[in-house]
């Protein structure tokens, strides 16, 4: 398969997950569309990789991973965190905090 | 294999479009699940072995297993609908700045990763444990040592966002009153398994 056609499955899955970051409210389905942005960019890296029969790609989505693990740690620790002060999912609750 | 790839990809796109339209986050769930599972199926399809059953393992393993867990600790039993927009034409924005990243970024992809790379197919032990532990442990051991330095980073930052704020709380739930044990705290759980979650 051609290599530019997976690197343009990966932008429009990134584009997807940009649409779902933007427009829904629910921090946690916000957060799946920016997991899904993350793995979008993982897809080119192995695509290129394949392409250029270099594994420094797949040492790159690798990383991404272990990143993405760590910040659905944080993340969903966050999201609990706030929920509880502010029981309702919305993300525009963050935005009457005051410092 | 190119049959193969276009299914995959009719796939991948639909599961991601499940993910962002969803009403109920659980949907939103089980619609990146299988977004995974297919990018998992696509990495095989490109050599990256490893990188497919490191998906597997640790996005529809553990990471997914995680947001289950808070989404229904979360929104159990709740039917909430969005708010209506404050902000106005935001969705508007939002679709052409999708269709302009999207598009501007496919558009590239296409013209001008044509005939970039390497001819023919890479060797047969490419991106199998074996080479992609090579390249981890030599060339690229700077990022993995960042890399667990970061995990460790993580782990140890939930466990300062949840901690002292939960043995405040059943101290002072107490002393003053003294509530029945049996009683539970109505925010205790979920804290419990942020916690335990993060710790993982």
């Amino acid at each position: 398969m051609p290599t530019s056609w997976v690197v343009a499955l990966a932008a429009a899955l990134f584009a997807v997950g940009a649409v779902g970051v933007l427009v829904r409210r629910n921090p946690l389905i916000m957060f799946m569309a920016a997991e899904m942005m993350w793995n979008a960019a993982a897809l080119a890296f192995i695509a290129y990789a394949r392409a250029w029969h270099d594994l420094s790609g797949q040492v790159m989505a690798f990383l991404i991973v272990g990143t993405a693990a760590a910040e659905v740690g944080i993340g969903l620790a966050l999201i609990v965190w706030f929920y509880h002060r502010r029981p309702r999912l919305d993300i525009d609750e963050a935005s009457r905090l005051k410092g | 294999m190119l049959i193969g790839f276009l299914i995959l990809a009719v796939l991948a796109l639909a599961s991601a479009i499940g993910v962002v339209v969803a009403a109920h986050p659980v949907h939103s769930a089980l619609a990146l699940i299988g977004n995974v599972v297919t990018l998992a199926v696509l990495y095989l399809l490109l050599n990256a072995e490893f990188l497919a059953a490191a998906q597997i393992i640790v996005y529809a393993g553990a990471i997914m297993v995680l947001f289950l867990f808070v989404v229904t600790l979360l929104t159990a039993g709740k039917e909430e609908r969005e708010l209506p927009e404050e902000l106005a034409g935001q969705r508007l924005w939002a679709g052409i700045f999708a269709v302009l990243v999207g598009g501007g970024l496919a558009y590239a992809a296409v013209r001008y990763s044509g005939g970039v790379g390497v001819k023919g197919a890479p060797p047969k032990s490419f991106g199998d444990l074996g080479t992609i532990g090579q390249a981890l442990w030599g060339p690229g051991f700077d990022y993995l040592a960042v890399l667990a330095l970061m995990l460790l980073t993580a782990a140890l930052g939930v466990m300062v966002m949840n901690r002292p704020e939960r043995r405040r709380e059943s101290a002072g739930a107490a002393e003053p009153s003294a509530p029945p044990a049996d009683t539970p705290l109505p925010s205790e759980p979920p804290r419990a398994e942020a916690g335990g979650g993060g710790g993982r």
